[in-house]
């Protein structure tokens, strides 16, 4: 984020706040803020996707003319990416949630987490929602930016930063 | 792309190999097959593990050119679909102003 031009403070950037619904968090990009739902994050692990899904609309808000208000597949894209590179969308937490599968699994439910976050936050169709994603996914499900990779684990996240603190050498070098 | 002089492989010959055995390990396989629904391909790495290395004994032009090679088509493989939207030249103008004040009020 800081390389990008948007450093992020915690208290200006970060507000803890009770929520309708079961929402985890949001990201408000007429403030720059990301609000997380005290109410119903559940645990440490939690938090930590939640923060991470919330900072990569962050991310995208700070590195492109994102039009969240009024482009429905600018939104579609953020939410795609966030869903595919959180950890929303692990194993783990598909299992937890009685959805089981394994064969690209991981890209049925990106789209389907895709669209629930849309729908949370739009006064739409399921049909509509999901058109955007589809019309959306093949190009946003393959940006993994700023990480390179998705990060599954710590072991991808820790690659990723050295990829990162490595950018000058690479790109000088191919 | 620089001559030989002044070029040094893209990344050092350790995080090739880091790369190649991350990917052959079992927890990628698990990884790679859950979203790709096919077993992943680490061959590549192996290759660029091997070019790094005979760059490092033997300075070989022949190395250096392959893992180029390799490189920049990892890149543009992360390239191939157009952005959805358009990229910024600067980070929004708002980002670090203060909140406005009715909120910081409430």
């Amino acid at each position: 984020m800081k390389h990008s031009g948007c450093a992020v403070n915690k208290e200006r950037h970060f507000s803890c706040e009770d929520c309708n619904g079961n929402v985890s968090g949001g990201f408000d990009a007429s403030t720059s803020q990301i609000v997380l739902c005290q109410n119903n994050i559940r645990n440490q692990s939690h938090m930590n996707r939640v923060v991470t899904h919330e900072l990569i609309h962050a991310f995208d808000h700070c590195r492109a003319h994102v039009n969240w208000f009024t482009d429905l597949r600018h939104l579609a894209c953020s939410e795609v990416r966030a869903a595919n590179l959180s950890g929303d969308c692990s194993l783990v937490n598909e299992i937890f949630r009685l959805h089981f599968g394994l064969k690209q699994h991981h890209q049925t439910c990106v789209r389907d987490r895709a669209i629930l976050s849309i729908l949370a936050v739009r006064n739409i169709s399921k049909e509509v929602a999901q058109k955007a994603v589809d019309e959306v996914f093949e190009s946003c499900f393959n940006d993994h930016e700023p990480f390179g990779r998705i990060p599954h684990n710590k072991t991808y996240a820790r690659y990723a930063h050295r990829d990162f603190q490595n950018r000058d050498r690479y790109y000088a070098n191919i | 792309m620089a001559d030989g002089g002044g070029w040094r492989p893209p990344r050092p010959c350790e995080a090739y190999r880091a790369e190649w055995k991350l990917c052959r390990s079992a927890r990628h396989f698990l990884h790679h097959y859950y979203v790709h629904g096919e077993r992943p391909a680490c061959e590549q790495w192996r290759r660029d593990l091997a070019s790094c290395r005979e760059w490092e004994e033997r300075r070989s032009a022949e190395a250096q050119r392959s893992l180029c090679e390799s490189e920049r088509a990892r890149v543009q493989a992360t390239r191939k679909h157009a952005l959805v939207w358009a990229l910024r030249q600067s980070p929004p103008a708002d980002w670090h102003l203060p909140l406005p004040q009715e909120e910081k009020d409430q």
